[in-house]
């Protein structure tokens, strides 16, 4: 029935959960990031990386008169290796590490697009005014930057993971690896869970794009020299690196490493991811605070 | 069940006392909230909004006590603030639609309540234009929208035509005449414009360094100066002006054959002619002072131990 647009009709429905606006947060800033068509270039920048990937897998298990061994060593010319093995870096944990690159470059700009927007326009004003409070608006940003993390990242390792025990015709891959998924998972989730605080936490203190993209690379580009000038002095050094930190709190989920020393390594990156976020998450709710709702 | 019942309600920022023990009941009806800068609204309506819990004093909003259930409140009302508050890259519709799912309305609800209210509100034909694309004026329409969305029993206006053109402003106001005559909604209106509230609202209330001064009809609080007249008069001023005074009448102002005065209850003005007329002066002029909400505003708020 059309509605008389000309005259106020009242509203009879029930109102939800608070929650729902967590979810609706999460909704409208992935619609903010994927309406920025500059944005799209990363995005199939990181697509193009999964296809490849896609293509190379499906091409050895085709190959199905060779042997697994002879296919795996195929895989491994591409940096791939679907079975994990004593020594080897995990083919899916790999995966998840080049795309590195894509997720820092979205995030650079995101940041402002979902963070710095809200401070610089006072939109604060407008979410913290209805029915959610500052947790559910925290919670909802650090969740749209997870969910983006994990698009890039966790959801194409897992269809690579489904994809070789598919075309391998047999559950037996699928079996024999059950762990590879609550691997990926866990290693998305530490990506996730960090870059989010991160990327949200100098987000609403720099608010503009400039600021965040040199703080966000000196971040995670100028500390990856820095690490690889200073670890001759300290192999502690090695520990400013937030990329290698996670990688290695990734693998921990795999239980994959090179040696002993590595392991122990990543127990205390794994401290200081936590510290370093436990701190982040402090300031932030410290600045969401701050922000005045009626002025 | 009154609108608002506070009763000496106090808020502190330090050593600022931002309330100072307001007490005010309020039926439901459209309100104007007045005051100066540091007069304490703002914090009056972060405690009306759940946003802060009053350091003592309690008090209830829509029946819900204060301070202990914000969320819960603020789902009964709509909020209009100040600020731009626009979100980049959304669409009006996408905008006045995430303000419905904020209070919890289902996604489905919320779109279709988004489309109606942005058409209610003269937006129908640009609520798919991005906020970036919109005037002041539209993204003001917008925001009340976005506070309608939920179907509120009360709308807490912040400035609705702040940044407006005089055409704009009109419009507005025009608006929230229609929307207040056909819903019957409460509505507690927060600004600095006088002239807005005089227009749109019954009742008025007026801070003053965090406490109500005034509260009150415009009649009621205009009752206070209704023995208030504009006299002027050709001749010397001191014998007449001394004559006034002898005689019970409170002068307020005067300049050269000018002055404001107050008459005592029943005195009547022909008494005026009958002084003039002994002091030897003619009076030119003699006009019941008709204050608008401005002086009104000026009057009882001045500070303390200021001189007429």
């Amino acid at each position: 029935m059309p509605i008389d647009i000309a005259r106020y009709h009242a509203w009879e429905g029930k109102l939800g959960a608070t929650w729902h606006g967590v979810a609706a947060m999460v909704r409208t800033g992935l619609l903010q990031v994927f309406r920025r068509k500059s944005y799209w270039v990363v995005i199939v920048m990181g697509l193009f990386q999964f296809l490849a990937f896609w293509a190379v897998i499906w091409a050895v298990t085709q190959a199905k008169e060779l042997p697994t061994d002879a296919r795996e060593a195929m895989l491994e010319i591409f940096g791939f290796t679907g079975t994990p093995r004593p020594g080897k870096e995990n083919g899916y944990t790999m995966f998840i590490e080049r795309q590195a690159v894509v997720v820092m470059i979205l995030l650079t700009f995101t940041g402002s697009l979902l963070v710095g927007s809200d401070f610089r326009n006072n939109a604060l004003a407008f979410y913290l005014s209805r029915s959610i409070d500052r947790r559910h608006y925290i919670l909802g940003k650090l969740l749209t930057i997870g969910v983006l993390v994990s698009l890039l990242t966790t959801l194409p390792a897992l269809l690579l993971f489904l994809e070789y025990g598919m075309f391998t015709s047999s559950f037996d891959y699928w079996l024999a690896n059950w762990r590879i998924p609550l691997g990926i998972v866990f290693y998305g989730m530490v990506l996730s869970v960090v870059l989010s605080i991160l990327l949200v936490c100098i987000s609403c203190y720099l608010q503009r794009m400039a600021p965040i993209a040199i703080t966000w690379a000196s971040l995670f580009v100028l500390l990856r020299p820095l690490r690889l000038l200073m670890r001759e002095t300290s192999i502690y050094w090695g520990l400013i690196d937030p990329w290698r930190d996670m990688h290695f709190v990734g693998r921990l989920a795999f239980d994959q490493f090179r040696s002993d020393d590595e392991r122990y390594f990543a127990y205390w990156a794994a401290a200081l991811l936590t510290t370093v976020c436990s701190i982040a998450l402090v300031l932030l709710v410290r600045r969401v605070r701050a922000v005045e709702i009626v002025e | 069940m009154p609108l608002v019942d506070l009763h000496q309600v106090c808020h502190s920022y330090g050593h600022v006392r931002a309330l100072d023990g307001v007490t005010l009941r309020l039926e439901p009806g459209t309100i104007g909230l007045i005051g100066n800068n540091g007069a304490g609204k703002s914090t009056l309506l972060k405690i009306m909004l759940g946003l802060i819990r009053p350091e003592s004093g309690e008090g209830s909003l829509l029946g819900f006590p204060l301070g202990r259930t914000g969320r819960r409140l603020r789902r009964e009302l709509g909020y209009m603030p100040e600020a731009s508050a626009s979100v980049p890259m959304l669409k009006g519709v996408e905008y006045v639609a995430l303000s419905g799912d904020l209070y919890g309305m289902p996604h489905r609800d919320a779109l279709r309540r988004a489309h109606e209210v942005l058409g209610y509100v003269g937006l129908g034909e640009l609520r798919y234009r991005r906020l970036e694309e919109y005037s002041t004026g539209n993204l003001q329409r917008l925001k009340l929208a976005a506070a309608l969305v939920h179907d509120p029993q009360l709308l807490l206006l912040d400035e609705p035509t702040n940044g407006l053109d005089p055409a704009g402003r009109q419009a507005m106001l025009g608006l929230l005449e229609d929307l207040i005559a056909e819903t019957r909604k409460s509505v507690i209106l927060c600004t600095h414009l006088l002239g807005d509230v005089e227009r749109l609202c019954q009742h008025i209330v007026v801070l003053d360094r965090g406490t109500v001064v005034r509260s009150g009809t415009m009649e009621s609080l205009r009752s206070d100066v209704r023995n208030r007249y504009e006299l002027g008069w050709e001749g010397a001023s001191e014998p007449i002006l001394g004559a006034l005074r002898s005689a019970g009448v409170d002068v307020w102002r005067s300049t050269p054959g000018r002055a404001m005065i107050v008459v005592p209850d029943g005195w009547p003005t022909s008494e005026l002619f009958r002084l003039a007329l002994r002091e030897g002066v003619v009076i030119n002029h003699l006009k019941a002072d008709e204050e608008n909400l401005e002086r009104l505003f000026l009057r009882i708020t001045r500070p303390t131990g200021a001189s007429h």
